[in-house]
């Protein structure tokens, strides 16, 4: 037993480890599993093989087409969820063999060659930490010669902004605006440079940095980012599904939709629980929109027509608008919450709006989360940018954005509807154009990546629902529809990210409240 | 039949560390979920379970990666490169200047494992061994994301090998050494290093240097049962019936494991006479059952006039290298080390 823990040593020297240690070499591997329970998966792997070599086909076949797969990193969890698709009545072998003594003897004290464990060398060759998500930084090259360049000169022109070194700063960007006439700007690293180009020179020389957009432009353009490329539906879709699964078994179900956006979420959620076996719940729906400058009231226009689908479904319906500018000016009160009701809290894409610079007193984003907590939500799906667009560094997020926007637009290529894909393309550059021109509060688009959300709202008193693989399995249906190649979806331990030729570039996942307060922070 | 499931189980526990038993378990359990019966293979839920990273320009242990997509195929590329000495240089994507103008760095390129149908270049597994090969053998390597069956079958594999070939020689930034070029080396494990041998054929024919090939159990086979097959059948987590599945997946539909793409030096395979073929390095897997046209195919490459090494690692299974807790997988490196540094 003591050979098994040098081998598997995380390369560390002390001699004595905490004893839910990670396998580091498994872990290398891309599964998480505690250095403890080692044995007990190998104990279940071996039942799990036994059990389908007697009755391949059928079992085979239900573990493949039925039942639902989550986290498989979580090595022990997968295994054994696999094992406890067996007490079910499926027609079981004989069991009598794993209860013969000599059998377990050998499980559980297998023999093994002493010449594989000298673990000398693992000290030296522990697996990458792939966990440092602080320092990750995911590039898809574009390899263009004139994008190149380009993407050199940007990035020396915003180490000299950060340096403070404006006059110099000013030059370099005369001198990528003379680059950008040498290229073709229509597409590609050209079109992309243009943008970033253009947000530099604003941050330099404009004195008006935040323009404030009418509710209805911000709109129209959201609904053409919709239309263009699978990034919302993706996260609609998805949040839908998970909030379906949540509502399982309630009457009375609420959601509290953090940006209603037109409700382009809801009409696939009110058809679901409409279809729902046992029938629809009685469904409250409240949508957060900001204030229009205009006098027209859109949450309630797009309201009625929600509403007058749900009737037609035959789902009783109830939609209420609260009017904020930001999600920290709500007091939880005018949700009006009941106390019967099952909550799903939806936040596509808002979260991060309320971060600020300070990674330890971030008041906003910690009110929010502590008020949501309070409600006792059933589920919060959470979809963010999959992106480390708020870093301390003026750099390091100037660098961030240039790689992440540079595969968001590329994706966008791909669309070939128009005017959907321009329009498409004007959204995205006002949210980079946030990224790089702004600081302080006029900065909103303060981008985070899955691991920072998981440890904060971990924290904040939540603990991780798995997204599934069927809700995997719909995500690539839905890519089916847009006939680009480049689109993947990917499992990240619970949680589900779309992405752009292996860039995740959008993470969903959906959290629950736990019961105790707020646990004690791991260090 | 549960008698002796028991004596294999026990069998490969007693020669491999038991976090490499979990890790191969773990896969050949989800194998069998994902292939169907009809030959037809569950990708979704195979892409679900497959464990992935995204590239890392920031080095991590000494090793960066980043990805670049090959425009004329749409195939994605995983370059790893050794981290440069100069923190300052950290996260930067050198796509310009060459490896290096003075030493000759060789590139490695390389075609993962998965029986032609499992695994990505982003596979947790696959990324975590390049970025080993690369800090072991002081070389660059590119992983290529083929296309799989059985949803593409032979050539595609092939073919998207032989695009991969061309686009690395065409990279002026993957150069190295005075006289500026790319010192090329095909590698693979399993069918990865099946395609790695018929993308040298196809190099050799058109006139394309590679200066070696690296094949880590190749993926061959033919109609014929060995001996290996017999008697190692289900021992090693390996069974004959699943390489059957995956030949069938591959091949052109209808045909045998004698076509040539997977028989190389049988009935049907195809002469290497005259071609510049490279040197190549064999490893065996001892307790590999495929083992038997692994040795057939080195016998073949020197009955043929090309310079072959077998590396037989007598009590190692198939997969031994994802895990570096094992005497063989550091003797491999140190084997593929010298292979692609003894022209410098």
């Amino acid at each position: 037993m003591g050979t098994y823990d040098k081998s598997i040593s995380s390369g560390s020297s002390s001699s004595s480890k905490p004893p839910d240690q990670i396998d580091s070499l498994l872990s290398g591997a891309g599964y998480k599993v505690r250095s403890s329970e080692l044995r007990t998966v190998a104990q279940s792997l071996e039942r799990l093989d036994n059990v389908l070599v007697n009755n391949y086909l059928e079992i085979s076949h239900h573990l493949s087409n039925d039942a639902i797969h989550y986290n498989p990193s979580d090595l022990f969890s997968w295994v054994d969820s696999l094992l406890s698709e067996f007490n079910q009545p499926v027609p079981m072998p004989d069991q009598s063999t794993l209860s013969d003594p000599a059998y377990v003897n050998t499980l559980v004290v297998p023999t093994l060659d002493p010449t594989v464990n000298a673990g000398v060398w693992t000290e030296h060759h522990a697996a990458p930490q792939h966990g440092i998500q602080q320092q990750l930084t995911v590039v898809t090259a574009m390899e263009e010669d004139p994008g190149i360049q380009l993407v050199h000169v940007l990035m020396t022109c915003a180490d000299t902004i950060q340096r403070g070194e404006l006059s110099l700063a000013g030059t370099l960007i005369e001198k990528l605006q003379d680059l950008l006439t040498r290229v073709n700007t229509g597409f590609g690293m050209g079109k992309v440079a243009g943008y970033f180009i253009e947000a530099l020179s604003r941050r330099l020389f404009s004195t008006l940095l935040y323009t404030n957009r009418s509710v209805y432009e911000s709109e129209f353009l959201y609904h053409n980012f919709y239309e263009a490329c699978p990034y919302l539906k993706f996260a609609h879709f998805t949040a839908n599904q998970a909030i379906l699964e949540a509502f399982d078994g309630h009457d009375c179900v609420h959601v509290i939709d953090f940006s209603f956006m037109q409700g382009l979420q809801w009409p696939a959620l009110i058809q679901a629980l409409a279809l729902r076996s046992g029938g629809p719940p009685f469904l409250r729906l409240t949508g957060i929109g900001p204030p229009s400058s205009d006098g027209h009231d859109s949450l309630s226009e797009v309201g009625l027509r929600l509403a007058e689908l749900a009737r037609f479904m035959n789902v009783r319906f109830v939609f209420r608008g609260v009017v904020a500018s930001r999600l920290d000016d709500i007091k939880p009160c005018e949700l009006q919450v009941n106390p019967n009701e099952a909550v799903a809290i939806n936040s596509i894409m808002q979260l991060h709006r309320l971060l600020n610079s300070n990674s330890t007193h971030n008041s906003s984003i910690d009110f929010v989360l502590a008020w949501i907590r309070n409600l006792n939500p059933i589920i919060m799906t959470v979809v963010e940018q999959e992106a480390n667009h708020n870093q301390p560094e003026f750099f390091d997020r100037f660098t961030a954005a240039l790689y992440y926007y540079s595969t968001l637009f590329d994706s966008l290529e791909a669309c070939s509807a128009q005017p959907e894909k321009a329009l498409a393309e004007m959204y995205i550059q006002r949210e980079l154009c946030n990224v790089v021109c702004c600081e302080g509060s006029a900065r909103v688009e303060r981008h985070e990546p899955l691991a920072t959300w998981r440890v904060r709202l971990s924290g904040a008193g939540f603990k991780p629902l798995q997204l599934g693989s069927n809700a995997f399995k719909q995500a690539s249906m839905l890519l089916t529809l847009f006939s680009a190649e480049g689109y993947c979806v990917e499992e990240n331990e619970g949680c589900l990210t779309l992405g752009w030729h292996n860039r995740p570039l959008i993470a969903a996942s959906a959290w629950q409240a736990v019961a105790e307060p707020r646990p004690p922070l791991e260090h | 039949m549960a008698g002796s499931n028991e004596v294999r189980v026990n069998e490969s526990k007693r020669v491999v560390p038991l976090n490499t038993w979990i890790l191969i378990s773990n896969f050949k359990l989800a194998y069998n979920m994902l292939r169907r019966p009809d030959g037809t293979f569950n990708r979704d839920l195979a892409e679900f379970l497959d464990r992935k990273v995204p590239a890392n320009t920031i080095p991590v242990d000494k090793v960066y990666s980043f990805d670049v997509v090959d425009r004329a195929t749409s195939l994605l590329n995983r370059v790893y490169r050794p981290a440069p000495e100069n923190e300052a240089q950290w996260g930067i994507v050198e796509l310009e200047k060459p490896l290096s103008t003075t030493e000759i760095v060789p590139v490695i390129i390389f075609f993962h494992g998965g029986s032609f149908t499992h695994s990505s270049a982003n596979s947790a597994i696959y990324d975590t061994f390049c970025r080993r090969l690369v800090s072991n053998c002081k070389a660059v390597v590119v992983s290529v994301n083929y296309r799989r069956s059985p949803e593409h079958r032979y050539p595609c594999a092939y073919d998207d090998g032989w695009a991969a070939l061309k686009w690395v020689h065409s990279r002026s930034w993957l150069q190295s050494g005075k006289d500026s070029k790319v010192y090329a080396y095909l590698a693979g494990d399993s069918s990865g290093g099946n395609i790695a041998h018929h993308v040298a054929v196809r190099a050799a024919e058109s006139g394309v240097e590679v200066l070696g090939n690296i094949l880590l159990h190749p993926m061959f086979g033919g109609e014929i049962r060995t001996e290996s097959e017999k008697k190692l059948d289900g021992k090693y987590f390996v069974t004959v019936q699943d390489r059957d599945w995956y030949w069938r997946a591959y091949l052109p539909e209808g045909d045998d494991r004698d076509h040539p793409a997977c028989n190389i030096f049988g009935p049907r395979g195809i002469s290497l006479e005259g071609l510049k073929f490279p040197k190549s390095l064999v490893v065996v897997a001892g307790l590999d059952l495929a083992q038997d046209w692994q040795l057939a195919y080195v016998d073949g490459l020197g009955k043929s006039g090309k310079e072959v090494k077998l590396l037989y690692l007598k009590q190692a299974t198939i997969g031994f290298y994802f895990l570096p807790n094992n005497e063989h997988f550091y003797c491999l490196m140190d084997e593929i080390k010298n292979f692609v540094n003894s022209n410098c």
